[in-house]
């Protein structure tokens, strides 16, 4: 789906050939059509998204999403979005929301790479 | 240039100024005429009227809303009885004010297109115009440079400098030279290539642009790993010095890109084969031509963010009983360097915060010595621990102040470390590229407080007295002939502090955080002093806890102090 991969580190691609990842990037409010990540709870993955994470993401929302600025903390999807975190976060990364200075990601960066990223994220949401 | 001229203080001399202003070479007196005070960069004023003695009785004179809510950078511009001052994101706004009541007399907002803020690496700032000729000039985020009729606010011309989608960005004001408007360049961590560019103040016509990295076939380009170059950074986001004796233009350039250096050159300190020049240098350009004079490169091969672009002030020390024409920088890299500014020839380079990824700069091959074994250098995959200053540098582009009143340097400066490490990654374009990866949240590097206010003497090479601030970012320096350096912090304290001593004499709380200059002025016989205050929003987005509490401290919003006795 990506042409461009900006991953060679070569554990990362045995990792997303081990897998058969189908990313549906659906943005459905239909619960039964949202999109489901193939590594959450992986904890290689968890590991490997927070270090992706602070690659591409942390200059913007805070290395490990630590981050005080609170319409970019990405901590808060799910005191946010509830259910729809995982629609929200995939329709901004490939998207983005250029007026306010989210770039779009769709064509950048591998899916492999966005659901890990997400992998952490799941680990760090706030309760409150 | 060579110290300073006096000029007349009072009323009748203030308006002959606003005819006559060639505000390139004005000495800050009664005016403010350009960012750093004067084409030296020193930002020291002869003003006396607040000094020492009364400075306890300063209070508020007006007011201004400064319209937006983050990164408020700008240094104002007073030319005889006005105030040119803009806003962050954008700009959005330019304001032309009467500087002695605030009163508005123009507005101008620049027609920025919707989605230049996902190419602006670090904050949505504009540091603020430059005035000449009855114009007034100013760089914008979307890369393009504009020029106003100083009287009306009516645009007289809009020209495209790069492209912004590329990553492209002006942040910081432009220089005056002669019958020139000369700007800088953003967009470091997008894999862009650096240069300065000249355009005709009449018409914006391109007069120079000259590359900092040389292209195939130019000397230099061999410093460079295959195609490097083309992606190589050494941007020119800070300002412009000017000699005009000499007929130089002093501008440094930001480190390599991307920060991965295993992508230009060796993957450790040897860096002998690919210095990757001119990044993280200070250059020398030939005002009427560009072409490059001389430069000096303060950190070869950088892998740590050690940026060069912060200011040169010009000014000739006394040093072992002869008179150096000096340029004076404080780098990132947590040197403080005196150079010949004839010769662009290393004088001094002494640590002026806690240094430990090089051991020192050997003066004669003009090169840091870096730590032994890589030790302090990240690599493909391997982390460097501990390593300092940290990547906003001992000092970042907050400008410092040099006072020829007492002769010292006083430097906004950062007490921290960090953790870095290489990683592969592949250019997109209008896309951060860093090929790294870091860890910021790291106590103080020496003590717990995370920056200081120093007072540096260039010709001992050696601090002579420091104020510790305990959140993250000193504000830039202003120096006055009334004994004072003003600064503030991020907690919003805006201070007046005894140049020669480093007591806080007076202390006001501006509701935000400070991190440019002040400025000081007179009219009708009153000194006046200006200071704007806003969310720094860049920085803290990249620093974790450490930045949470920077967010804490300071409220969004953008506000303009202007205070008097
Ligand atoms: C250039 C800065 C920048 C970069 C880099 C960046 N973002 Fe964003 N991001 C933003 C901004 C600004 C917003 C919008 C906040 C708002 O709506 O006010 C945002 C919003 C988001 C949102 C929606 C948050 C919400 O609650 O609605 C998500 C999800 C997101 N970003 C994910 C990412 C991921 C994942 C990356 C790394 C692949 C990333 N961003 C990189 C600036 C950035």
């Amino acid at each position: 789906m990506f042409v461009k991969s900006g991953m060679h580190c070569i554990s990362r691609v045995a990792i997303a050939a081990a897998l058969v990842v189908a990313p549906s990037f659906a943005t459905s409010d239909d619960s039964a059509a949202r999109p489901v990540n193939p590594y959450t709870g992986d904890k290689p993955s968890v590991q490997e998204g927070g270090s992706l994470f602070n690659q591409y993401c942390s200059h913007c929302h805070g290395p490990w999403a630590e981050q005080g600025e609170r319409p970019r903390d990405l901590r808060r999807l799910r005191i946010r979005y509830g259910d729809d975190a995982i629609t929200m976060f995939l329709t901004t990364v490939n998207e983005g929301r250029l007026d306010k200075g989210m770039p779009v990601w769709k064509g950048v960066l591998p899916d492999d790479v966005v659901w890990k990223i997400y992998t952490f994220l799941e680990t760090v949401q706030d309760d409150e | 240039m060579n110290g300073i001229r006096k000029r007349l203080v009072g009323a009748c001399a203030v308006s002959v100024m606003a005819l006559t202003s060639g505000a390139a070479m004005a000495q800050s007196g009664n005016e403010w005429t350009q960012y750093g005070g004067d084409a030296a960069n020193t930002r020291y004023s002869t003003l006396n009227q607040v000094n020492t003695g009364n400075v306890k009785d300063l209070k508020v004179a007006w007011v201004h809303s400064l319209g937006t809510l983050e990164s408020q950078e700008s240094t104002p511009i007073i030319i005889g009885d006005t105030m040119y001052v803009t806003s962050s994101t954008g700009p959005r706004y330019v304001f032309a004010l009467d500087a002695k009541t605030g009163a508005r007399k123009w507005t101008y907002q620049p027609e920025m297109p919707s989605d230049y803020m996902a190419t602006v690496c670090c904050g949505l700032d504009n540091r603020g115009v430059a005035v000449a000729n009855g114009k007034v000039f100013f760089g914008r985020l979307d890369a393009k440079l504009e020029a106003l009729d100083a009287k009306t606010g009516k645009r007289l011309w809009t020209v495209t400098v790069a492209d912004y989608k590329k990553g492209y960005a002006i942040t910081s004001a432009p220089l005056i030279v002669k019958d020139l408007v000369i700007t800088g360049m953003a967009g470091g961590e997008y894999g862009v290539r650096g240069f300065v560019a000249a355009y005709k103040q009449s018409t914006g016509e391109q007069v120079w642009k000259t590359y900092t990295i040389p292209g195939e076939g130019e000397p230099g380009n061999e410093t460079w790993k295959g195609d490097s170059w083309k992606t190589g950074a050494a941007s020119t986001w800070g300002v412009g010095s000017y000699d005009a004796k000499r007929n130089l233009v002093f501008w440094s350039t930001s480190n390599a890109g991307p920060w991965g250096a295993q992508t230009r050159g060796s993957d450790s300190s040897d860096v002998s084969q690919y210095p990757n020049l001119w990044s993280a240098s200070q250059l020398a350009f030939d005002a009427d031509t560009g072409k490059i004079t001389w430069g000096y490169q303060y950190t070869p091969h950088d892998a740590w963010d050690y940026d060069g672009i912060n200011e040169a002030v010009l000014t000739d020390l006394t040093i072992g009983g002869k008179s150096v024409p000096a340029l004076l920088h404080a780098d990132r890299n947590g040197f403080f360097y005196v150079l010949n500014r004839d010769t662009g020839k290393v004088v001094a380079a002494d640590p002026f915060v806690t240094v430990n990824w090089a051991t020192h700069v050997d003066l004669e091959t003009g090169r840091p010595v870096e730590a032994p074994n890589n030790e302090k250098r990240p690599q493909l995959g391997k982390w460097a621990r501990n390593v300092c200053p940290n990547l906003i540098g001992g000092k970042n582009w907050s400008p410092m102040s040099f006072s020829k009143q007492t002769g010292l340097v006083y430097i906004p400066a950062f007490n921290m470390c960090m953790d870095i490490a290489n990683r592969e990654e592949e250019y997109t374009p209008g896309k951060f590229y860093l090929a790294s990866e870091f860890n910021l949240a790291m106590g103080g590097a020496t003590g717990s407080h995370l920056a200081e206010f120093i007072a540096w003497d260039p010709v001992a090479k050696k601090k002579v007295w420091t104020i510790e601030e305990a959140n993250m970012w000193a504000s830039g320096a202003m120096t006055t002939a009334g004994g004072l350096v003003f600064y503030g912090n991020l907690d919003g304290i805006f201070k007046a502090v005894d140049a020669k001593t480093g007591k806080v004499l007076w202390q006001f709380r501006v509701g935000t955080g400070i991190t440019q200059s002040a400025v000081t002025y007179s009219i009708d016989g009153k000194q006046y002093i200006a200071v704007v205050a806003g969310r720094l929003k860049g920085p803290p987005s990249f620093f974790g806890k450490i930045g949470q509490k920077m967010m804490e401290a300071s409220p969004e919003g953008g506000i303009l102090m202007v205070f008097a006795l």
